[in-house]
């Protein structure tokens, strides 16, 4: 058995179309928004959409990026509020179980047990059924710690909550979760 | 019979090598997070995103220079 601790995730991604500064701030960043809306809007065309609208807005705004936060965070801040629009706007998914902290009580396994997979193919799949379960801020924020680099303040300032109440959403989020990827196999 | 023998130890041995495929395709994560990460890193973004992004931005007046410098600072 394989233990995933850490792939290696190349943080850059083809963009031939653009150059310059601009294109080294795609290259670097563009993979882990384009993820964040994937997942978060569980829809390829609608994540691309948002993807090129983030960038977009963040090239009209650079003016007023005042250089506090990593460009990183800045450029999750406007995804996360882009896609929440998006969804406030749509108003078509309800697919948000109220029991997914019920299933989570009522696990037999802890968080610590670990998640294992035999097959790959259609994990990404299954990922997107298991979060789209899930209520939208423990989706949210186990997105954003996925990310690995970001501390549970900066995640805490991105969903506006102290990085206590990160810490104890997260662990009921991890619990949800492994019990719906669990029931979903 | 020993025809018959050798070929259960053929099979046998075939089934051995199909678990050890199955086997060497089981990954384990430690949470969902590392789960997560490993997803991210097999997603690739969309050529398109690009092409559509630097056709956008062309027509867009390029933004003042001081802001590229705080952003590469980060």
């Amino acid at each position: 058995m394989n233990e995933v601790e850490r792939p290696q995730r190349p943080e850059t991604s083809p963009a031939p179309a653009l150059a310059g500064a601009f294109g080294e701030i795609y290259a670097e960043h563009s993979r882990a928004i384009y993820y964040l809306a994937l997942r978060f809007l569980s829809d390829p065309q609608k994540a691309e959409d948002a993807t090129h609208d983030v960038f977009l807005k963040a090239f009209r705004k650079m003016d007023q990026f005042r250089g506090d936060a990593s460009a990183r965070t800045w450029l999750y801040r406007i995804t996360i509020n882009h896609c929440q629009n998006l969804q406030r706007a749509w108003q078509e998914r309800h697919i948000f179980p109220q029991d997914a902290d019920e299933l989570a009580r009522h696990a037999p396994m802890s968080t610590d047990s670990p998640l294992r997979i035999l097959e790959t193919k259609e994990l990404g799949e299954r990922i997107q059924r298991t979060l789209d379960k899930l209520p939208p801020d423990y989706r949210l924020l186990l997105l954003l710690l996925s990310d690995g680099d970001l501390t549970y303040e900066q995640i805490g300032e991105l969903t506006e909550q102290s990085a206590d109440a990160v810490r104890g959403k997260l662990h009921r989020a991890r619990k949800a979760f492994a019990a719906l990827f669990a029931a979903s196999e | 019979m020993k025809q018959r023998h050798k070929l259960s130890q053929e099979q046998q041995a075939e089934t051995a090598a199909e678990l050890n495929l199955t086997k060497k395709a089981e990954l384990e994560f430690s949470g969902p997070e590392t789960l997560l990460r490993h997803d991210a890193a097999q997603v690739v973004v969309p050529p398109a995103v690009a092409e559509r992004l630097r056709e956008s931005a062309a027509g867009l007046e390029t933004p003042r220079a001081s802001w590229w410098r705080r952003w590469f600072r980060k």
